[in-house]
C-alpha cells in the first residue's frame, strides 16, 4: 500500500470556496474566545492597574459564558474545516531548496496553529467539566496556548488573505481556488455541508449551554450541570472536598476584621445582628456555569468600618480553606467599597448550606466565581 | 502587501509571546506533559480520526441508497462533533462523590435522544428525498484513499 497524495482526493467539497466560509466563523469563535478569556485572565490578577469594573454585575457573567459556547461551537468548525484541508496534509514537498524552505515554514506554523487550537478546545471542554488528566497547571497552559494559537492565527490568516479574499468573493460553487483532482460531487452539495457546519454548531451550543443560559436547560442534555443544588444554586467546591466541614460548623467560629493593628472578632449571630441587606448577584465560574441569585447579609463596606478602614484600600479575604490557590484573594478596593458587595449569610432567603460557604461567604458584582471567597474568617484591610 | 507582512509579524510576536510565557512559568517535568498534549491532539486528529471519517464515507457510500447519503453525511457531522464534544461529560471523568450538583444530569440518555433525533432526521429526509425521486443529482460518490480503486 503506497501513502496517499492530494490527488486522491477527489471530493469537490474539500475547496478553499468552503475552507473560507468556515475558518472565517472559526477565527470568530476563536477571536471571541481569546477576548473573553484574557478578561477572565485579568479579572484574576490580584494587583490590577486598570481597576476591573463592578457594573455591570452581569459582566463576567456573560463574558465567560461566551468563552465556552464560543469554544464548543468551534468544535464542529474546525473539524469541518480541518476536513476540507485535509489532502494538503500529502502534498509532495515542491523541487527546489528555496521553495521547500518556504513550504517548510508555511508546513510548521499551520502544525503550531492546529496543535494550539486542538488543545484550546480539549483541555477547556475538559475543564468545563472538572476533568484534569493532566499533570501541568490548567490556567497558566490554557492562557499561554491562546496567545500561540492566536498568534499562528493571524499569520495563517495573513499568509493565506489573498485565497481568502477571492475565495470570499467568488460564489461558493465557482472552482477557481480548487485542487485540479477535486471534482468528484460529494454526498452534499458545498452549500449542504456549510448549512451542516452551522448546524452542528448550534447543536453543540444548545446541547451543552444550559449551565449558564437558564432557558436552555431543559434542552441542555449534555450541559455539565442540571441547575440544581442547595438553594437552587449549584456549587464548584464542596466543604468536605475543601476539609472546612468541622472549622465552619464549631461554635468558636469568629470572623476576624483587621485593619493598622485594630481588629473585631463576631460570632455568626453578631454578623446576623448587623444591619442585613439583600442583592441580586449572579454566581458564575470560570468553568462556564453561572446562575443568578439572591443574597442576603452584611454590607462588605459596612463591616470595613468596624475597624476604621477609610474606603480606598484592598481587602484579603481569608477563607477558613487551608490550601488550595483561592485560598485567601484580594478583594480590589473598588469591589470591596461597592454597596453591593456582602459577606452573605443567606441564599435564596434561606441560611447559606455549608457547600455555599456557611456560616459566611464573599458576594460581589461582576467577580469570577473562584474569587466569591467561600467560609469566610478573616478579613485584613491591607495599608 | 505591506499590510499583510504587518499582520504576519504580528502574529508571530503573538505566538512568541505565548511560548515564551508557556515556557518560563512551569518546570520541564510540566512542559513535558503539555509538549505530549498538543502533539497528540494533531496526531490524532490527522492519523486517527480523519482516516475514520474516510472510512466511514467510503463505506456509507457503498452501503447506504442514494437518497440516504446526503442526511447521512449531516448525520454523521453533526452527532459525529458533538459526541465528540460531549466526551468529558458521557464518561463523567470529573464526577466527585462529595458534590451533586456536579455531572448531574443522565448523559447517557440524553445522548441517546439526541441520536434518535438525528437518526429519525436522517430517515424521514430519506424517505421524502426517495419519493421526491431528486436523489440522482447528488450523493455520487466519496473521495479519499480508499475510496479509489
Amino acid at each position: 500500500m503506497r501513502a496517499p497524495t492530494d490527488t486522491d482526493f477527489s471530493s469537490r467539497l474539500r475547496s478553499a470556496a468552503v475552507t473560507a466560509r468556515v475558518g472565517l466563523w472559526l477565527g470568530i469563535c476563536f477571536a471571541v474566545a481569546f477576548v473573553t478569556g484574557l478578561i477572565s485572565h485579568y479579572a484574576q490578577v490580584p494587583d490590577q492597574p486598570v481597576p476591573f469594573p463592578t457594573s455591570p454585575s452581569w459582566g463576567y457573567r456573560v463574558t465567560q459564558g461566551l468563552h465556552v459556547m464560543a469554544g464548543t461551537a468551534a468544535v464542529p468548525l474546525l473539524l469541518v474545516k480541518l476536513w476540507t484541508v485535509y489532502p494538503r496534509l500529502f502534498k509532495r514537498p515542491p523541487r527546489g531548496l528555496r521553495r521547500l524552505a518556504v513550504e517548510a515554514a508555511e508546513r510548521a506554523s499551520i502544525g503550531v496553529l492546529v496543535a494550539a487550537a486542538v488543545f484550546q478546545l480539549a483541555s477547556g471542554l475538559a475543564n468545563s467539566a472538572q476533568w484534569y488528566p493532566w499533570a501541568f497547571s490548567f490556567r497558566a497552559t490554557h492562557y499561554a496556548v491562546a496567545w500561540i494559537a492566536i498568534g499562528a492565527l493571524v499569520l495563517h490568516v495573513a499568509v493565506k488573505l489573498p485565497v481568502i479574499r477571492r475565495a470570499l468573493a467568488a460564489d461558493v460553487d465557482a472552482t477557481g481556488e480548487d485542487r485540479p483532482a477535486a471534482t468528484e460531487p460529494g454526498a452534499l452539495s458545498r452549500r449542504g455541508l456549510l448549512r451542516t457546519t452551522w448546524l452542528a454548531a448550534g447543536v453543540a451550543v444548545l446541547a451543552t449551554a444550559g449551565g449558564t443560559v437558564p432557558l436552555l436547560r431543559r434542552v441542555s442534555v449534555l450541559g455539565v450541570r442540571s441547575g440544581d443544588g442547595p438553594a437552587g444554586v449549584p456549587i464548584n467546591k464542596s466543604a468536605r472536598a475543601a476539609g472546612v466541614t468541622a472549622t465552619a460548623t464549631s461554635p468558636s467560629y469568629r470572623l476576624t476584621v483587621a485593619y493598622a493593628g485594630r481588629e473585631v472578632s463576631l460570632s455568626r449571630d453578631d454578623l446576623a445582628a448587623m444591619p442585613q441587606a439583600t442583592e441580586s448577584l449572579p454566581i458564575a465560574c470560570v468553568e462556564g456555569w453561572s446562575a443568578g441569585a439572591t443574597w442576603t447579609g452584611v454590607r462588605v463596606r459596612d463591616l470595613l468600618d468596624l475597624v476604621g478602614a477609610p474606603p480606598g484600600h484592598d481587602v484579603r479575604v481569608v477563607s477558613l480553606q487551608e490550601s488550595g490557590p483561592f485560598r485567601q484573594p484580594v478583594l480590589q478596593s473598588n469591589f470591596a467599597d461597592d454597596e453591593r458587595s456582602l459577606l452573605a449569610l443567606q441564599l435564596h432567603g434561606e441560611t447559606l448550606a455549608i457547600d455555599h460557604g456557611y456560616p459566611c461567604r464573599l458576594i460581589a458584582p461582576d467577580r469570577p466565581g473562584v474569587l466569591q471567597t467561600k467560609w469566610v474568617h478573616r478579613l485584613e484591610v491591607e495599608a | 502587501m505591506t499590510a499583510r507582512l504587518v499582520t504576519g509579524a504580528a502574529g508571530l510576536v503573538l505566538g512568541t509571546y505565548g511560548a515564551w510565557l508557556l515556557l518560563s512559568r512551569q518546570d520541564l517535568d510540566r512542559l513535558t506533559g503539555v509538549a505530549v498534549w498538543l502533539a497528540a491532539g494533531v496526531v490524532l486528529h490527522d492519523f486517527v480520526l480523519a482516516p475514520l471519517v474516510i472510512v466511514a464515507a467510503a463505506a456509507a457510500a457503498r452501503l447506504l441508497p442514494r437518497p440516504a447519503r446526503g442526511p447521512a453525511a449531516v448525520g454523521l457531522v453533526v452527532l459525529g462533533s458533538v459526541t465528540l464534544l460531549a466526551v468529558p461529560v458521557l464518561g463523567r471523568f470529573g464526577a466527585r462523590a462529595d458534590n451533586a450538583t456536579l455531572l448531574d444530569r443522565p448523559y447517557t440518555a440524553g445522548w441517546l435522544v439526541l441520536a434518535g433525533l438525528v437518526l429519525t432526521s436522517v430517515v424521514v429526509a430519506t424517505v421524502v428525498r426517495a419519493r421526491r425521486g431528486t436523489a440522482g443529482r447528488e450523493g455520487r460518490s466519496t473521495d479519499g484513499p480508499s475510496a479509489r480503486r
